[in-house]
């Protein structure tokens, strides 16, 4: 499982690879922290390369998700596989994320 | 609407009420004015018999006084005879008989002209009743003509008796006389004069007067030519009235009517100068000289009587009318009443059958019965009463079926709120609890509060986990449902206290392993209970022996049981009144187990590192089964929560542990069942996570539990020899 931040044209992009059950949460979630922080600039998430995800993973993109929403940020989701979706849609997390 | 129409009515029946009060009045009225004029009829034929009487015996009376006149003259016929040669001893019998007969105001013997010579020609021996004295004189002379008299004529020339009409008393000219003469013979038997005796009229005057039908009636007798020989006084009577009525009797163009003797003669009067009417009758009876007797009698005083009559006709109608209304608005008053407890019985009829529609729509649908291969299930109620007190209910949750049979104290509606709620309540409890001795606790606590009326429920509650066939159970003072198998037998229910008595009563609960294909059955007393006319019971002999026939006949199907005991139990009641509600559930334990075609099994400690070993091993077995990809990845994330929850609820931090993962497939379904060693945990009573929230309110986390019931078909847990067995399943096609 790899988290990739990068910071271009003034926006986050966030790449997730591989798997991410609850055994990886806890590393990802890590890595995501110092996004907690960012102010002002719009976060993609780029869910192309993520196969995965668990309600572990699904915790981690809401916290991200309610810091953001405190601070004014957009946090973008792109590229859901079709089984994601599927989650997302069970979950209600379709309406609550901007999905690209 | 229904207080318009009350209204409407009313008015209606109030119309009614005055028509008939109305149409009874025309008809009271018309039988009294038929009753008068009938009244009418009688009493004037009454009165023509009384009248007609009255002249009879006024005409005995009068005959009587007449005659004694003329047998006063026949008697001194032969006297005259011998005294005729001696002329002055005629002034000595004329003088004696005024003297003997004091109706007699005066006497004259008058001889044919010329037959005393030595007289001169008129001859007259006259003798009058006078005041002063009775005198005695010679009266005829030339002044004093009786020879041209008519009278005198008559009375010689035909030789015969002559009444004469009335006439004015020369003397006393308000009294009228009539005079009776007869003709006097000599030896030859050749007329030779007369003799004529005066009769007062006052004399027959108080014949006439004396006694009448009513106080203004009055006589009158008028002479052959109509003149009026003697009426009623001036001072009773007005003369003018006296000489109109002898007028009327004297016009022949008056109508009479006349009887059918031909002697009585009616007439109608009608004075309209005062006012009076009347009736006159009148006869002519041959006796008197073809003299005419008439009384005269006033409508008013005839009919008086009717009067009186009428008015209390009258007042009697009146009374009557008025008990009459009275009966008719007692009557409708009555039938308001009657119609208005009759609304309000059919209103709370129809509340009653609504109240049953919702209490029978509380009772499970026969469809949701029918879904399933393992369980099969039929109930049935008949409330005593519209509603009642008597309750069952089933569902499944989990792969578990809850079920429950009741009885509430008492019947009705009281009884059927009190089910109302205890029904509501273990559905409720229920949903989160799957314990039936808790959910008997808690029952039983909500029972006991506020129960002021005292009414208890005997209550069984059974949770048969349907994987296992286990049936857990617990009783509330119910009658033990019976195993119907290969034989019958009772399940050895403790009774316990029923719900609502005790409130910190301990409600333990029993375990029994059903075996497939056989049946649960649950009823109420209503059955062992049902009575019929003789006050027999049905009892549990006759119950058992039902059970035990459908057993040999081997049709134990839930519906088979109930409607063979509910034939058995009507026949027996036949048509004696229900008396109490009858009630049976019947369960049918009908699983079969499939032949597993692929199983394997992995244990892991209780760390989240193991998860990825976990997510490998669903793959694997998925892959052995060549699920495609969703499922496999829907399967993956299900096992995963639920082992997550597992690690992190069943196991307090720090402790170690195992969790085993069986794996295990057949035709048509796959199942993991998931045992670990930690507490109690059954993530079947964790409540459902909204996801309807907003970002803000929508908590981290509680989407574990969520997400295995959403992707998998069946979830059940069971706590079976201190592990928790976590049950998951999802139907595939190969």
């Amino acid at each position: 499982m790899n988290t990739n931040i990068t910071e271009m044209d003034g926006k986050y992009v966030v790449e997730l690879e591989g798997e991410l059950d609850t055994a990886h949460a806890l590393e990802v979630e890590e890595a995501m922290q110092p996004l907690h922080e960012v102010s002002g600039k719009a976060i993609t998430i780029d869910c192309t390369k993520l196969e995965y995800i668990a309600s572990s993973g699904l915790r981690i993109l809401l916290g991200l998700l309610k810091s953001a929403k405190a601070k004014d940020n957009k946090v973008v989701l792109k590229n859901l596989n079709d089984d994601i979706k599927e989650v997302f849609k069970m979950t209600g997390f379709i309406d609550l994320f901007v999905i690209e | 609407m229904e207080k318009r129409n009350i209204k409407a009515w009313d008015k209606v029946r109030a119309r009614g009420g005055i028509a008939i009060l109305i149409t009874a009045a025309a008809f009271m009225l018309m039988i009294s004015g038929l009753q008068q004029t009938y009244a009418r009829k009688q009493i004037r034929k009454g009165l023509e018999k009384t009248a007609e009487m009255e002249l009879i015996i006024k005409t005995l009376n009068i005959k009587s006084v007449l005659e004694s006149v003329e047998s006063a003259l026949n008697n001194h016929a032969w006297e005259i005879e011998q005294l005729l040669p001696y002329p002055d001893s005629l002034f000595g019998l004329t003088q004696r008989l005024v003297e003997q007969n004091p109706t007699l105001d005066g006497c004259c013997i008058a001889m044919v002209p010329d037959y005393y010579p030595e007289k001169g020609r008129l001859f007259e021996p006259y003798t009058i009743r006078r005041d002063s004295g009775i005198e005695t004189y010679q009266l005829g002379s030339e002044e004093h003509d009786y020879s041209t008299n008519l009278v005198f004529i008559e009375t010689i020339e035909q030789d015969t008796s002559v009444w004469s009409e009335p006439y004015p008393n020369p003397e006393e000219p308000d009294v009228t006389l009539v005079t009776h003469t007869h003709p006097i013979h000599d030896k030859t038997g050749k007329v030779v004069g007369s003799i004529g005796v005066d009769l007062n009229t006052e004399w027959l005057g108080s014949i006439l007067n004396s006694r009448h039908l009513y106080p203004s009636s009055y006589n009158l007798l008028l002479s052959e030519e109509g003149h009026l020989i003697c009426g009623p006084d001036a001072e009773t009577v007005n003369p003018q009235e006296v000489d109109m009525m002898v007028a009327l009797l004297n016009d022949s163009t008056c109508s009479q009517n006349v009887s059918t003797s031909g002697r009585f003669h009616t007439l109608n009067f009608n004075n309209k100068e005062n006012g009076s009417k009347g009736f006159v009758y009148s006869m002519s009876p041959g006796a008197l000289n073809s003299w005419r007797l008439a009384v005269v009698n006033y409508k008013d005083e005839v009919f008086q009587p009717l009067k009186s009559l009428r008015w209390r006709n009258l007042l009697l109608t009146l009374v009557g009318l008025l008990v009459f209304a009275f009966i008719i608005q007692r009557s409708a008053h009555n039938l308001n009443k009657l119609e208005k407890a009759n609304l309000e019985k059919e209103r709370i009829d129809n509340e009653l059958n609504i109240a049953k529609n919702i209490q029978m729509d509380m009772l499970p649908k026969a469809e949701q019965k029918a879904s399933r291969e393992d369980v099969d299930i039929y109930g049935s109620l008949v409330p005593a009463k519209i509603v009642g007190g008597d309750l069952y209910d089933h569902f499944i949750r989990d792969e578990k079926l809850f079920f429950c049979i009741g009885d509430v104290s008492g019947k009705g509606v009281p009884a059927a709120l009190v089910m109302a709620v205890v029904h509501t309540l273990f559905r409720s409890i229920s949903a989160h609890e799957s314990h039936p001795g808790r959910i008997m606790h808690i029952l039983n606590e909500n029972a006991c509060q506020g129960n002021d009326t005292n009414m208890f429920v005997t209550f069984f509650i059974g949770v048969l986990d349907l994987p296992t066939g286990k049936l857990r159970y617990c009783n509330a003072g119910h009658n033990g449902p019976f195993i119907v198998g290969n034989s019958i037998r009772i399940l050895p229910a403790k009774a316990n206290l029923p719900l609502g008595v005790v409130d910190d009563m301990v409600y333990v609960a029993q375990e029994e392993i059903l075996a497939p294909n056989e049946a649960l059955f649950l009823y109420t007393d209503g059955v062992t209970e049902a009575k019929n006319s003789q006050h027999e019971q049905f009892d549990m002999t006759r119950l058992e022996k039902t059970l035990m026939g459908l057993v040999v006949e081997g049709a134990i199907t839930p519906k088979h049981l109930i409607d063979k005991v509910n034939e058995q139990v009507n026949a027996f009641v036949q048509d004696a009144e229900q008396s109490d509600d009858l009630t049976m559930l019947a369960i049918q334990y009908t699983r079969k187990a499939k032949d597993i075609i692929f199983q394997d099994t992995l244990t892991i400690s209780n760390k989240l590192s193991e998860i990825t070993r976990l997510n490998t091993f669903v793959i694997s077995a998925a892959d052995a089964l060549h699920l495609e990809m969703g499922l496999t990845s829907k399967l993956k994330l299900a096992v995963e929560e639920a082992v997550v929850n597992i690690i992190d609820y069943a196991y307090p931090s720090g402790t170690d542990g195992t969790i085993e993962i069986h794996f295990e497939a057949d035709s048509d379904c796959l199942r993991f069942l998931i045992t670990d060693t930690g507490s109690e945990f059954d993530p079947t009573s964790v409540s459902k996570a909204d996801t309807t929230l907003s970002v803000e309110d929508r908590p981290i986390g509680g989407l574990g539990v969520f997400l295995v019931r959403n992707l998998m078909d069946n979830i059940n847990y069971e706590r079976l020899g201190g592990k928790n067995i976590l049950r998951l399943e999802k139907r595939y096609k190969q």
